[in-house]
């Protein structure tokens, strides 16, 4: 067994970040993973650019105009007030994807700090830690989130932590499970044998090796908290007028499915179209970096 | 066993409290008295109105009595319709809420875990990748995304279903209990393919095929129990999600359950309610909690020798 992990280490040495290489070798013969990479970078720039490249402001109405069905002049059509639904559905992306982006960021660093510090200290404090993690898993957060909005009025920032701070507890827990599995392995050891300080150990030795599985669940929490977003604001909870996410989009093309379809296939297909590439490429990412962890 | 149970059920105690205690508080930071309209109200009805639902009580009073009554079942008035108790209006939607959460769970139970153990038997051929692909759609096409699509393409298009109500015309429940279920039983699907392949390479399954029995037999009397741990655990948030995604689906099929009032009652700022049905939703949460965690137990003898042990 120790012959094998050094023959590893060895092997690491010759050739640098070979597991990355490995992984992203792997990645690459996964057509769907990579067909979901291209797909999220298209959208992720059109909404940087959005501003740049939108072919009409976002307020502009033309209420002469009306709700008209997609045309040469307005690919994805025009809603009520004659205002481009292309438009409005990039600038919804700017939201949609901002807030899966920060609220993801805001779950990972609770949740990787958290499961860390449970992982590395154990004991007691891990059995308190996580206890609390338990705890919170059995609450109905959802209904908190709506009861948050309902309090402190509904603003984005508001979003951003509530949806932050539901998503952090898987995090913990699977940070802490791999931090668990590294801390009693050899190089760890050895690391505590030489003298090194808990800190440095912590950010030298166990980080650079729970980030594959850090890295998998991201990519699986940002489709979670762009749904979870757009779920709040179909219910009128979330974005407010006159600023719209996918979720507020979809919900005013439900309002008028009937007469105007096209107000409601266009923002529902782009944003399973996100789930979509978002899913696959987190699997992708699992079967790449965790071959083993691939069977579900 | 019965000493878990009891000591599982000893602990969502506390859970219950906090969430009672938390929601109590922060239904009192908010800013603005329930009584707030456009319109000033009267210095001498604002008391009157306090008086009668002893706001101008101190605050632990309050909480003590809010407990009291809710003991005994009393979620007290609405704030915004004085003639309706909280636990009237639970009442009338509960019993909706809970018949198309128990549908939309048939759905996801009986698709789901079906196409997820054909999907096992034969890995990586069509008959995987086909319910698999499907699982993935259902995953990536939330409630409400999947029920205005049902209700234009079956319901206006097709002019099969109706699309609206709740026990009014006949087959008006269909549509509402597929688009609540879709969504879990994708997960089911792929959370009991995993199962499966992880049971079906056990050498007791080897076993089970080395005496000869029938694959039927494998699969059902022997393989599927172990299969099912990573199901039954998912049950637990699964009927959380129902709960949230009975939000969305009442909301779309103008369904009368608790869904729909529970939002009203948010846009409305009827404090008393949100309260009431807050507490009730994570009542229901930390029992399904609880059952998942036993029935979970109870499935794997392994989990509960070691719990045995631990102690």
């Amino acid at each position: 067994m120790s012959e094998t992990v050094q023959m590893q280490g060895l092997a690491q040495v010759e050739k640098g970040r070979s597991l990355w290489q490995d992984a992203f070798a792997r990645l690459k013969k996964n057509k769907l993973a990579l067909t979901g990479l291209v797909v999220l970078i298209v959208m992720v720039v059109l909404a940087l650019l959005t501003p740049w490249i939108a072919p009409y402001s976002y307020e502009e109405q033309d209420l002469s105009l009306g709700a008209t069905p997609p045309s040469w002049e307005h690919w994805m059509g025009t809603d009520i007030f004659g205002r481009d639904q292309l438009t409005r559905v990039l600038y919804g992306s700017r939201i949609s994807l901002m807030v899966g982006f920060i609220a993801t960021s805001v779950a990972l660093c609770i949740g990787v700090a958290w499961g860390t510090i449970a992982g590395y200290v154990g004991g007691r404090l891990d059995a308190a830690m996580m206890r609390f993690v338990d705890v919170l898993y059995a609450l109905p957060f959802t209904i908190f989130i709506i009861l948050l909005t309902v309090v402190f009025g509904r603003s984005m920032l508001l979003l951003f932590l509530a949806i932050g701070a539901v998503e952090w507890l898987t995090m913990a827990r699977i940070v802490r499970g791999q931090v668990m599995a590294i801390k009693h392995q050899e190089f760890i050891e050895a690391a505590v044998a030489m003298g090194m300080s808990r800190g440095r150990i912590m950010l030298r030795h166990v980080a650079p090796n729970i980030l594959g599985p850090i890295i998998i669940y991201t990519t699986l929490t940002i489709p979670s908290v762009i749904l979870l977003e757009s779920f709040l604001s179909f219910l009128g909870l979330g974005i407010q007028p006159p600023a719209s996410s996918w979720g507020s989009l979809i919900s005013n093309g439900v309002e008028t499915m009937e007469e105007y379809p096209w107000l409601l296939i266009f923002p529902a297909v782009t944003l399973s179209l996100t789930l979509f590439a978002l899913n696959f490429l987190g699997d992708g990412l699992r079967d790449a970096l965790d071959p083993r962890a691939s069977l579900d | 066993m019965l000493r878990i149970i009891l000591q599982r059920l000893l602990t969502a105690i506390p859970v219950l409290l906090l969430v009672v205690t938390v929601t109590f508080v922060l239904i009192r930071l908010a800013p603005g008295g329930p009584f707030d309209e456009e319109r000033a109200v009267p210095a001498q009805v604002l008391e009157n109105l306090n008086k009668r639902y002893h706001l101008d009580d101190p605050i632990h009073v309050q909480f003590g009595n809010y407990l009291f009554h809710l003991l005994q079942g009393d979620f007290g008035p609405s704030f915004k319709y004085p003639s309706r108790t909280v636990t009237e209006v639970i009442a009338a939607g509960l019993p909706v809420t809970l018949e198309l959460s128990v549908y939309a769970l048939l759905v996801a139970v009986l698709i789901g875990i079906t196409a997820g153990i054909v999907a096992s038997l034969k890995p990586n051929s069509l008959q995987d990748y086909v319910p698999m692909s499907l699982a993935m759609i259902g995953i990536c096409l939330p409630s409400f995304v999947l029920g205005p699509l049902l209700i234009l393409g079956i319901g206006i298009g097709l002019e099969w279903l109706p699309v609206s109500g709740w026990g009014v015309s006949p087959g008006d429940k269909i549509l509402p209990a597929l688009t609540l279920g879709a969504g879990y039983a994708a997960y089911l699907a792929r959370l009991s393919r995993g199962g499966m392949l992880e049971t079906l390479s056990q050498d007791y399954i080897r076993t089970a095929r080395a005496k000869g029995l029938s694959e039927w037999r494998v699969v059902w009397h022997h393989a599927l129990r172990g299969a099912m741990a990573p199901v039954v655990s998912f049950a637990g948030p699964a009927v959380a999600g129902l709960l949230s995604g009975s939000f969305v689906v009442e909301t779309i099929y103008q369904i009368p359950g608790l869904g729909r009032f529970y939002l009203q009652a948010a846009f409305n700022r009827d404090y008393t309610m949100i309260l009431g049905m807050t507490i009730l939703f994570a009542f229901f949460i930390i029992v399904c909690n609880l059952l998942a965690d036993i029935l979970a137990i109870w499935l794997n003898p392994k989990l509960r020798r070691n719990l045995e042990k631990s102690r």
